[in-house]
């Protein structure tokens, strides 16, 4: 919890309504956003992305699983959120716990879409290897390292871009002789396969303080937020998730024009995200 | 609601479970026969456990909810000092409420939902260094079982006199192919695209909670905002009479 003396919250008030914020950025400007991939050996894919002094590394790791009984043509896909107590004290205990199943949830519901797969980022089909027999799991895991505001966004972020990153091992599947028996399987380790992560969206959370909305909040802002609205939006402009947090009501005119601003905001992110990763990539394979 | 149900509850007798066919066809009809836009019969009542402070159950077509309210009473001793009250909320299932026996008994998820929802409407100033405990207990799993326990839940604040801004009423839509279906049920929601699930405070017509997943465009979500809040004010009502008749019974 962010203590600001009566003083502080008034020039930091006065500042979002004259749209300059006390770090001197606009109000929907994000912070300057750095990505590095490959940074966990042992995972599939990896990715650390910093937003600010937000810092979080993202990995990805895929494991053979057995599909679901009910959807026998899709693989698996878990998301997980760590918050250390070495990124805030107040993370101990009960109060990470806590952090991390909301992140956790928001994280599913904007990346895994709709019951039935639609306006999901990750494509549960293409983890199949042998239909109804043998999949791939994949466990995302996000760890923040340090919290300074806008956690979801910066996850978000990393999640994709270690997405980017994932290379799933090819597998030579040797047809099984009898139906009863379990089809044999061979991990190359040599050929990879990328995933296509065009779909997979950007997340923009916009704060509301007093009658404005702010893009990428620090841990400040966010402490004199009365709400705010975390909308996930793929590259279509479409929106594949959307959590409300914070108490206070909104007006239901308010949440649209939230939504289109985010939508607007997204397209610049989305492009800025876009290149950064593949400027990591770029940088990961010359070393 | 569109149909204010008798108040009588429903006979427990098995539904007729058909499998049902694809629902993107052009024309289908709902399993239970409702239009697209019709929600379930809804039945409420206040009081439904003597030792709470207050209570109340719901039932939504199948879907049947308890919710009991405790407190304000004392936080616990290890509890900082907080100069405003505390919610402290739960949702449970009960281990025969779908047809899978004993799935998830606590739902943590629901519970923060729950919290999240109620909060923005319940003036917490008026009983500071205190907590009011909300358990809700899910006796049948219909469909749309969090929008249920919203508005129950608020029911059974207002019935324990827990001061609040506005009654909460909550309401999801389901996104099937090119139609949305509002209040769906379980069969519904298994193979809906994407959900929608909207907690308004009626008379104050603001929103207390909203989640959204699947994949939506723009207009789509202004239509389902629309819908949704046509509902809930009309949910409203009905919790407000529901109110009324309680206090005048005593």
């Amino acid at each position: 919890m962010v203590g600001l003396s009566s003083g502080e919250k008034h020039f930091l008030q006065g500042g979002i309504a004259q749209d300059l914020r006390s770090d001197g950025r606009k109000r929907l400007t994000y912070r300057p956003i750095s990505v590095e991939t490959g940074v966990i050996p042992q995972a599939n894919g990896s990715a650390r992305v910093r937003i600010g002094a937000t810092d979080v590394i993202a990995s990805v790791k895929a494991e053979l699983g057995k599909p679901n009984p009910l959807q026998p043509s899709k693989g698996k896909v878990s998301i997980y959120v760590d918050c250390s107590p070495t990124a805030a004290p107040i993370f101990q205990g009960r109060g990470g716990e806590e952090l991390s199943a909301e992140l956790s949830v928001a994280l599913q519901r904007s990346l895994l879409g709709g019951k039935s797969g639609a306006g999901a980022g990750i494509d549960l089909s293409a983890l199949i290897v042998v239909e109804g027999k043998i999949c791939w799991d994949l466990y995302i895991d996000g760890l923040v390292l340090s919290s300074d505001g806008n956690l979801l966004d910066v996850l978000g972020a990393a999640i994709k871009a270690a997405l980017s990153n994932t290379g799933i091992p090819k597998v030579n599947v040797n047809a099984a002789t009898s139906p009863e028996d379990s089809a044999e399987v061979d991990i190359s380790d040599e050929e990879f396969l990328k995933f296509d992560t065009s779909g997979v969206p950007v997340i923009v959370t916009l704060t509301k303080i007093g009658r404005h909305y702010i893009a990428d909040a620090t841990s400040e802002e966010e402490s004199q937020m009365s709400s705010a609205i975390s909308c996930s939006i793929n590259k279509h402009g479409h929106i594949c998730g959307l959590t409300k947090r914070g108490s206070a009501g909104l007006d239901p005119s308010v949440i649209l024009d939230m939504i289109s601003v985010s939508k607007h905001v997204s397209e610049q992110l989305m492009i800025e995200l876009d290149s950064k990763i593949s400027a990591a990539e770029a940088c990961e394979d010359e070393s | 609601m569109a149909a204010t149900g008798a108040p009588t509850t429903y006979s427990p007798s098995p539904v007729n479970r058909k499998q049902q066919s694809i629902f993107k066809d052009v024309d289908w009809v709902r399993p239970d026969g409702r239009g697209f836009h019709q929600c379930r019969p809804a039945f409420l009542k206040t009081g439904a456990v003597n030792s709470a402070s207050g209570s109340a159950y719901a039932e939504f077509g199948n879907t049947k909810v308890i919710v009991s309210i405790f407190g304000p009473r004392e936080s616990q001793k290890a509890m900082m000092y907080s100069d405003t009250g505390r919610l402290n909320c739960n949702v449970s299932y009960t281990t025969f409420s779908s047809t899978i026996r004993g799935q998830g008994a606590d739902n943590k998820e629901y519970s923060s939902m729950l919290h999240k929802a109620l909060e923005g409407a319940i003036i917490l100033e008026s009983f500071p260094k205190t907590t009011v405990d909300v358990f809700a207990l899910v006796l049948e799993s219909g469909g749309s079982d969090l929008p249920v326990i919203i508005s129950c839940a608020s029911l059974a604040l207002a019935d324990a006199g827990i001061m609040m801004y506005d009654l909460v009423t909550s309401v999801s839509v389901s996104c099937l192919g090119s139609n949305l279906v509002i209040d769906p049920i379980t069969e519904e929601e298994s193979c809906q695209d994407g959900s929608f699930l909207i907690a308004t405070m009626p008379s104050r017509n603001e929103v207390t909670q909203l989640t959204i997943s699947g994949d939506w465009a723009t207009p789509k979500i202004h239509e389902a905002m629309e819908l949704c809040l046509n509902a809930c004010s009309k949910l409203g009502e009905l919790t407000r009479s529901c109110l009324t008749e309680s206090a005048s019974e005593e």
